[in-house]
This record gives structure tokens, C-alpha cells and sequence, in this order.
């Protein structure tokens, strides 16, 4: 009997391709929190429940923000702001990990978090400015037959874990390891986050940001774009557009 | 050291103790024949002797040393070695190495030097020794090693000079 | 001649006469004050030996909080997960970290006392150094497992030690909280080794003079210390080395751990002032700390009366005060540069501190830490008074308690997103948090019964340096540099 030896296989990060970024159309963002269902859908996020979300502890990885201003009648909202992890280039929430669980990607230049890593310390929540990230307070139950709706694709986490959003990194790998079947580069069209794929209104664009023919560089690159929180120097991967004013848009 | 000549005599307090040594030199005896115990620290120069040899500041300066190698080792040795990129930051960066640097030559300093106590010092010395409990109430006592010499005489001597007691030193288990 | 005259009428008018003069003057300090070694001996051997019901009654009743305050909350919670406390998204952080800087303050109390008073030669410190040492190691237990208590994972803790593995990990050393495990170890270790070298000389002296179980341990405990020359040169060496170099240790914990929160980009925490405001906190309540546990010592047990004066307790007071001068100034430091700049969120805070749910904690804080001492500790008679300096102590930790909850939970609060806003409601952090001081004190009554508290060698070096000396017709305390 021959023993066949299996190569060992080490990721090349030049096999990944593409530096991922996303677009959200706040003008035409209509607030029905359908991005919210599917990314909780996609990623098997956990079901807190009312008391915990009450309390503020939902583990949503995206949120649409809306905000109010001003006393009835003149009273000003803001518009619907979906807010997810903005994948900063310089993250803050990474150096402050004590084991390494929160890095930064080289090969598709987000921020990864490594939940079998984490020791739950909580210290890259803290520090990040847009409260992007979630804990798993408690193990959340799953009564049949709602487990049989995991997505085998993405890790179940358990309880002392963070996470957030990952630009849906699985369809990430997916649609390169498609498009390299098919001997091309990753297109617009081969990757869409869940949180894309399900809003109504094509609010949120997502695409590679390194091809300048890409919807969301052309759409980043509009007048009406901005990031939030620029001045912090975080260089998110999210870009805003509305003409309005809104939380975030740099003081 | 041979038992049988080694004399222990008692003191109650620092100048009879001194005149003792100056008796003893007087005799003939060596100072490595002499030897000082207290209850609480006198310095060698309070019976006119050498300062004892002590390797606990070379360990010291040996250990700070490591300890500055361990913090440059984790400071910039393995995020070299083993890159990941964290928060845009350089993989060695400057503030963090130099803490980490700190604190581990500090810590290298410390347990070195804590250790050399205990090398130094032999211990844990479990084995009999020559100790009288008296030493631990205050008294000082000269362990004298009487070999070429009268120990009966000497032992007379320092008892006229005002030893509260002298007598043969046994090894006693601590 | 006239002069003499004068002054010899002046005596009948109430003026001391010499005598009294030095009498008042062995009553007063405890270095004037010799006593036969051998009686020290036995003060310090019968005050550790000695216990009576009230003492194992109350012991038993803390190691009954010990287990079920913080055994049995800290099994739900690790069972349950965090859900169980009291933290949300987004205050992350809470009662845990607060516990944490409190205990690791509270130990900074020890190195003060034996290392910063021994560099500045202040012969007074003698007789407490120890117990003020002890504090340091207990207190950084407590805080050690407020750390564990606060991790999602505690059961992962180990992977902050750089061990070699085959999976390629490694702590991350950017992070401060590296920086705090790396500082915090040190400072344990460190704490711990200055506590044991003096211990040495009087674990021998107590083997020289206990039977039975305690010979054995002391024995082994002493392990073989006679007192030779070279022994105490070592020992000498060592302890004065300590004595600097745990200085800048000491610094380096607390402006770490005040790092944790300082390198944190959120309104109220990025402040550069946290580094030394941070020290001289740990300091405040180090002191306090430091004052009410040698109050309690020096009444409940037997001698103590004679070790620790009220000339001791009329130091730290002012010792208290001075500090709570410098926390006074570095709070407004803190305070008036954010007030002054009137960034949104920053003024969002500083409003939230001061008027929100907790508002009475920020306006308690600075009564107890700066009205109340800078009101009583400058008057001689209230230092000297133990109860009086007991509650003052007590009231200036509560305070700092207060502080620490007002930079960590209720700043997490506010943050540059509203939408996120959310108050913090403590759930098992509070029966934690009374194990956490039950376990201190408890570890810290069974020390006392266990090693000497005073370091009698200490005290009798000092009293032989100490003398009386006539300038004049003044009778003048004169130390001597033995050293």
C-alpha cells in the first residue's frame, strides 16, 4: 500500500483578490431593516431576545440608525443610516486585541475576527468609534426548527465571544474561488453581501474598491460621498452618500 | 570546619563584641577565622573588617541584561518573525517595544537579584548549623575557629572581655 | 546669667523642663522608645499567636461571603456567560475593570510605604512596612481576579502568556492590555520578593521561639538564616536595590493600566493627563487604604499599641493630605481642559457625569476625596485620632471607588453615536465585588496570625540608629546612618 503524502497546503495571499469596499446610498435607504434580517440570516446570528435587546445587548452586526432632532412641529430626521463594521484600513479595534483575534486581512484588506481566538476581553469594542462589534452575552437558544436554518458556511458562535460583520467574507471566498474556476477576475456581481443582496432599494453596493470601473468606486467617488468619522483617521472601506445632513459626517 | 574548635562566644551589644575581635586579632587569629552573626545588621566595618563578598549586584546587572534581551525578543523579535498587521501600526513600534522593554529588564533585575540572595546565601540551608536562638534576640556572636590555637585560653580570654557566655559551637539542626 | 534667670522663671509658667521634654519624647516615637530585643521578640511572637473567638468567628463568616459571593456567582457566571452582569453594547466595560484599578491601586499603598519611605529615609515607616506590604500582594490577587472575571473566556486566560506552541500564537503587544499583564506580573512578583526578603530575619526569629506546627513551618520558611555577615549583606543589598527599583515599577502598573483607558479613542478617556492622574489616585487610596488597615491592626491585636503610635497615624494623615492635594489638582487638570475645549460628545460627558444617573457619585467623589481631607487632615488632633482617620480613610476610598466608576462605566455610555446610547445596570458584579474585599481581608487576618506583622529586625535597627542628643537645652532626636 502506497502512502500518498498530501501537499501542504499554505494560503497564498496574492489568491485572493481584491480589495473589498461598499457603497450605501443613504438617500434612497428606506429604514425596513431587511438588510438587518439577512445579514442575521447569512452570518447565524443568535436571537437575543426582547429583555437582552432591551438592554442593548442585540447582536445585530449592522443598524440602521435614525435620529431625530429638534421640538414638534419643526422637528428635522436625519436620514436612514445603515451602519455595519466600516472594515477601517487602520482599525483601531486590532491593536488593542491582547491575542491577536482581531487582524487585519492582508488579502482582502478588512478586518478579521477570530472567534476561536477570542478571549472576550471586550477591549476592541471599546475602542471602536463607530460601536460596531457585538458580544455573545449569554449562549442564545435555538429551539427546532430554527437550527436547521445555519448557514454551514459561517461558524456558530458561542457565549465570551465578539463579533460583527465581515463583509461576508464567505461569499468573499466564494465567488474568488468561482472566478478562478472560470479562469477570470472577480467581477461586480460575483460577491454580494447578504445585507446587499436583500435591500429593496440597491441601497447598499459592494465591490471591489482596487477596480476603478467597479459600481462602488464609481459610486465613492460622487459628490455626494462621505465617510464617517473621517477625521478619526480609521480609513473605512464604507462610503455614505447623502446630501443631507447626518450623524457622522465629520463633526 | 572541625566541630571541636570551633568556639562560640555571645555578646549583649556591639563594643564589648568589637574589643572581642580586636582581642582575637591581637592572638593571632585571621579574619576568615572570625566570623560575625547578629540578629540585626551590623556592617563589617563596625568590627574593622572587609566588607563580605556579595555576587548579588553582578546577578543583578546580569539579570537586567536578560531581562532587556526577553523584551527586545517580544518586543521585536517574533511581530518580525511572525507579522500580522494590527491597526496600521509598524510591526515594531515604538511606544509598545520600549515598554515592553521596561518592564521586562525591571523584572529581570528583580528576580536576579532575589535569586542571588538565595544563591548567595545558600538557601535553604536545612542542614545543622552553628546557632545559639540567643543571636535572634539581639545578642551578637563571634564564631571563632580556634584551630592552632588554645581554644581553652581563648575561650578564658573572651569571657574576661565581657562575653555573656562562650562556649564549644555544635551544629545544631536550625 | 540674666537670661538663665529669665528662662528658669519662665520654667514654672508651664514651659517643659527637659525631662518631661524627653519623656513626652520616648512616649511619642516608637524609635525613642527601646525596648530589649527579646521583648520585642515576644510582643510580635504573642500578638501572632494569639486569637481569641471573635477573631475565628469573624474569619469564618468572611470565608462564607468568599463562597458564596465569589465562588459560587463566579461559577454561574462562567456557566451562564456574561449575561449575567450587568454590561451592554455599549458599556463594555464595568464594575470588573472598576474592581480591577481599585485593588491595583490599593496595592500601590505597600510600595509606597516600604519602598518610597525607605528611599526618603523616613525612620517612621519601620514598624508598618509589612503590613502595608501584605496589602500589596492581597490587593493585587483581588485585582488579578477581577481581570479573570471580567473575560468572556476566562477559561482561555493563559493564552496573554507568551508560551512557545505549534499554533502560531502569540500575545499581541501592542495592545495595553499586554502591557498590563507583562506590568502586572512584574509588579506581583516583585511586590511579593520585597515582601519575603525582610520576612527572612523574622521567620528565623519566630523559628528560634515557636514549638509544634509553627517551629516547622518557620523552619522551613527561615530556611537556614543565622545572621551571618554575608547573609545580612545580601539581604542589605537586595532590599536597597528593591527599594529603587520597585519605584519606578510601581509608576509604571498604574500609568499602564491607566493606558488601558487613555489609548481608547472614546470622549473622556482620551485624556494625556491619565498616566500620572492615574498614580496619584492608586496613591490616595493606597494611603487611605494603608491607614485603615493599621488602625484595625493596631486595635485588634495584642501589642500593637506599642509599635504603632499615633505618631504613624499622624504621618500618613498628612501623607493623605498632600495626596489628595495632587489628586485634587490632577482631577481639574483633567477636568478643565475638557470642559474648556466643548467638543460635542466631551460636553455630552462631562454633563452626563455630573447630571445623570450617577451624577451623586461624581459630586461625592469630590467631596470625600478633596473637601473632607483638606478640611480635617490639616488639624493635628484629628490625624491622631484612629477613628477619626479611619472614617476619613474610609470615606477618601469610597471616592476613588467612585472615580474609577465614573471614567469606566458611565463614560462607556456616551460615545459619538446616540443611537447606541445606553445606562449600566450592575447584576452579579455586586456580590463579586463584596467576595473580591471579603477574600482580601480574610487572606489578610490569616497572614497576621501566620507571618510577624512587624518587622522587628527593622525596628530594633532603628532603634539602636535613634538617640537623644542635648542642643543647647534641647533635648534633639539624632539618627544615625547605620547603613
Amino acid at each position: 500500500m502506497t502512502i500518498t503524502k498530501i501537499e501542504e497546503h499554505k494560503a497564498d495571499w496574492s489568491e485572493v483578490e481584491g480589495v473589498w469596499g461598499m457603497a450605501i446610498d443613504m438617500d434612497v435607504c428606506s429604514g425596513c431593516q431587511a438588510c438587518v434580517a439577512a445579514c442575521a440570516m447569512e452570518n447565524n446570528i443568535a436571537f437575543v431576545g426582547e429583555e437582552d435587546s432591551g438592554y442593548g445587548r442585540a447582536l445585530h452586526w449592522i443598524r440602521v440608525e435614525h435620529t431625530w432632532e429638534g421640538e414638534y412641529p419643526e422637528v428635522h430626521s436625519t436620514p436612514f443610516q445603515p451602519i455595519s463594521c466600516q472594515q477601517c484600513g487602520d482599525a483601531p479595534c486590532e491593536p488593542v486585541c491582547p491575542v491577536f483575534a482581531s487582524v487585519h486581512s492582508q488579502a482582502e484588506d478588512i478586518n478579521l475576527q477570530v472567534y476561536n481566538r477570542c478571549v472576550g476581553t471586550r477591549y476592541c469594542a471599546n475602542n471602536c468609534p463607530y460601536v460596531a462589534r457585538t458580544f455573545n452575552h449569554r449562549d442564545y437558544e435555538r429551539p427546532d426548527p430554527l437550527a436547521n436554518q445555519l448557514n454551514p458556511d459561517v461558524t456558530v458562535r458561542r457565549r465570551g465571544i465578539m463579533e460583527k460583520c465581515t463583509f461576508c467574507i464567505q461569499r468573499i471566498h466564494k465567488g474568488n474561488e468561482k472566478a478562478k474556476l472560470e479562469g477570470r477576475s472577480v467581477q461586480d456581481g460575483d460577491v454580494i453581501p447578504a445585507c446587499a443582496q436583500a435591500c429593496p432599494a440597491d441601497a447598499i453596493v459592494f465591490g471591489r474598491l482596487d477596480d476603478p470601473q467597479s459600481a462602488v468606486s464609481q459610486m465613492s467617488a460622487q459628490g455626494r460621498a462621505f465617510k464617517l468619522m473621517e477625521d478619526m483617521n480609521t480609513k473605512p472601506r464604507i462610503t455614505y452618500l447623502t446630501e443631507e445632513k447626518s450623524y457622522g459626517r465629520n463633526g | 570546619m572541625d566541630n571541636k574548635n570551633l568556639l562560640l562566644a555571645v555578646f549583649a551589644d556591639i563594643d564589648p563584641a568589637a574589643h572581642a575581635v580586636d582581642l582575637l586579632r591581637s592572638l593571632g587569629f585571621g579574619e576568615d577565622q572570625i566570623s560575625v552573626i547578629s540578629g540585626f545588621p551590623i556592617s563589617e566595618a563596625m568590627f574593622g573588617r572587609k566588607p563580605q563578598k556579595s555576587h548579588v549586584p553582578l546577578m543583578a546587572l546580569g539579570g537586567s541584561i536578560l531581562g532587556l534581551l526577553v523584551g527586545l525578543f517580544f518586543g521585536v523579535w517574533t511581530p518580525l518573525t511572525y507579522p500580522l498587521n494590527v491597526g496600521g501600526q509598524p510591526l515594531v513600534a515604538g511606544p509598545p517595544v520600549i515598554i515592553v522593554i521596561f518592564e521586562m529588564t525591571m523584572l529581570g533585575m528583580l528576580l536576579s537579584t532575589f535569586i542571588a540572595v538565595f544563591l548567595d546565601s545558600k538557601f535553604p540551608n536545612l542542614k545543622p548549623m552553628e546557632y545559639v536562638p540567643e543571636i535572634s534576640d539581639g545578642k551578637i556572636a563571634l564564631l571563632i575557629n580556634c584551630e592552632g590555637h588554645n581554644c581553652d585560653a581563648v575561650s578564658k580570654e573572651l569571657q574576661q572581655s565581657g562575653a555573656e557566655s562562650v562556649r564549644k559551637a555544635e551544629a545544631n539542626p536550625l | 546669667m540674666a537670661v538663665m534667670a529669665n528662662s528658669n522663671q519662665l520654667h514654672g509658667k508651664g514651659h517643659v523642663m527637659e525631662p518631661d521634654h524627653e519623656a513626652h519624647l520616648r512616649e511619642e516615637h516608637l524609635m525613642l522608645d527601646p525596648r530589649p530585643r527579646s521583648e520585642l521578640n515576644a510582643m510580635v511572637m504573642e500578638s501572632m499567636t494569639t486569637t481569641s473567638w471573635k477573631f475565628w468567628a469573624v474569619a469564618g463568616f468572611l470565608a462564607l461571603v468568599v463562597a458564596v459571593c465569589l465562588g459560587y456567582y463566579w461559577y454561574l457566571m462562567i456557566r451562564d456567560g456574561m449575561g449575567i452582569a450587568g454590561i451592554n453594547k455599549p458599556v463594555y466595560w464595568g464594575i470588573f475593570l472598576v474592581n480591577t484599578v481599585f485593588w491595583i491601586g490599593i496595592s500601590h499603598a505597600g510600595t509606597f510605604v516600604s519602598a518610597l519611605l525607605k528611599v526618603f529615609k523616613a525612620e517612621y515607616r519601620r514598624p508598618f512596612t509589612r503590613a502595608a506590604e501584605l496589602m500589596t500582594t492581597f490587593g493585587l490577587v483581588q485585582a488579578g481576579l477581577s481581570i479573570f472575571m471580567h473575560m468572556g473566556r476566562v477559561w482561555l486566560f493563559y493564552w496573554l502568556f507568551p508560551y512557545p506552541n505549534e499554533r502560531g500564537l502569540w500575545p499581541n503587544f501592542h495592545s495595553p492590555l499586554a502591557w498590563d499583564f507583562l506590568a502586572i506580573n512584574t509588579y506581583l512578583l516583585s511586590s511579593t520578593m520585597y515582601l519575603t526578603m525582610p520576612l527572612i530575619p523574622d521567620f528565623a526569629m519566630a523559628r528560634d521561639r515557636s514549638t509544634g506546627w509553627r517551629k516547622s513551618l518557620y523552619r522551613v520558611l527561615a530556611m537556614g538564616f543565622r545572621g551571618t555577615e554575608a547573609e545580612w549583606r545580601h539581604l542589605r543589598f537586595a532590599m536597597n536595590l528593591f527599594a529603587y527599583a520597585i519605584l519606578p515599577v510601581m509608576f509604571s502598573v498604574h500609568t499602564i493600566v491607566s493606558w488601558d483607558f487613555a489609548a481608547a479613542m472614546r470622549p473622556g478617556w482620551s485624556s494625556t493627563i491619565f498616566g500620572p492622574y492615574f498614580v496619584i489616585g492608586a496613591l490616595q487610596s493606597g494611603l487611605s487604604a494603608v491607614s485603615m488597615v493599621l488602625i484595625v491592626v493596631r486595635s485588634t491585636m495584642k501589642n500593637m499599641k506599642y509599635f504603632i503610635r499615633p505618631e504613624h497615624l499622624d504621618a500618613l494623615g498628612k501623607l493623605m493630605l498632600i495626596i489628595s492635594m495632587s489628586w485634587g489638582y490632577f482631577f481639574f487638570n483633567d477636568y478643565i481642559v475638557q470642559w474648556y475645549n466643548g467638543d460635542k460628545y466631551t460636553d455630552l460627558l462631562l454633563h452626563f457625569h455630573e447630571a445623570g444617573p450617577v451624577g451623586y457619585m461624581w459630586f461625592l467623589m469630590i467631596i470625600f476625596n478633596v473637601v473632607i481631607p483638606w478640611a480635617t487632615l490639616w488639624n493635628k488632633k484629628i490625624r491622631r485620632n484612629p477613628t477619626a482617620l479611619f472614617i476619613i480613610g474610609f470615606l477618601v476610598n469610597v471616592a476613588m471607588w467612585f472615580e474609577r466608576y465614573i471614567i469606566i462605566p458611565t463614560s462607556l455610555s456616551i460615545n459619538r453615536f446616540p443611537f447606541t446610547y445606553q445606562f449600566y445596570k450592575p447584576g452579579v458584579e455586586i456580590p463579586l465585588s463584596f467576595g473580591t474585599l471579603a477574600l482580601f481581608i480574610l487572606l489578610y487576618m490569616l497572614a497576621t496570625r501566620i507571618l510577624p506583622i512587624v518587622p522587628v529586625w527593622e525596628v530594633h535597627e532603628g532603634q539602636a540608629a535613634h538617640s537623644i542628643k542635648k542642643f543647647g537645652k534641647e533635648p534633639v532626636v539624632t539618627i544615625s546612618d547605620l547603613e
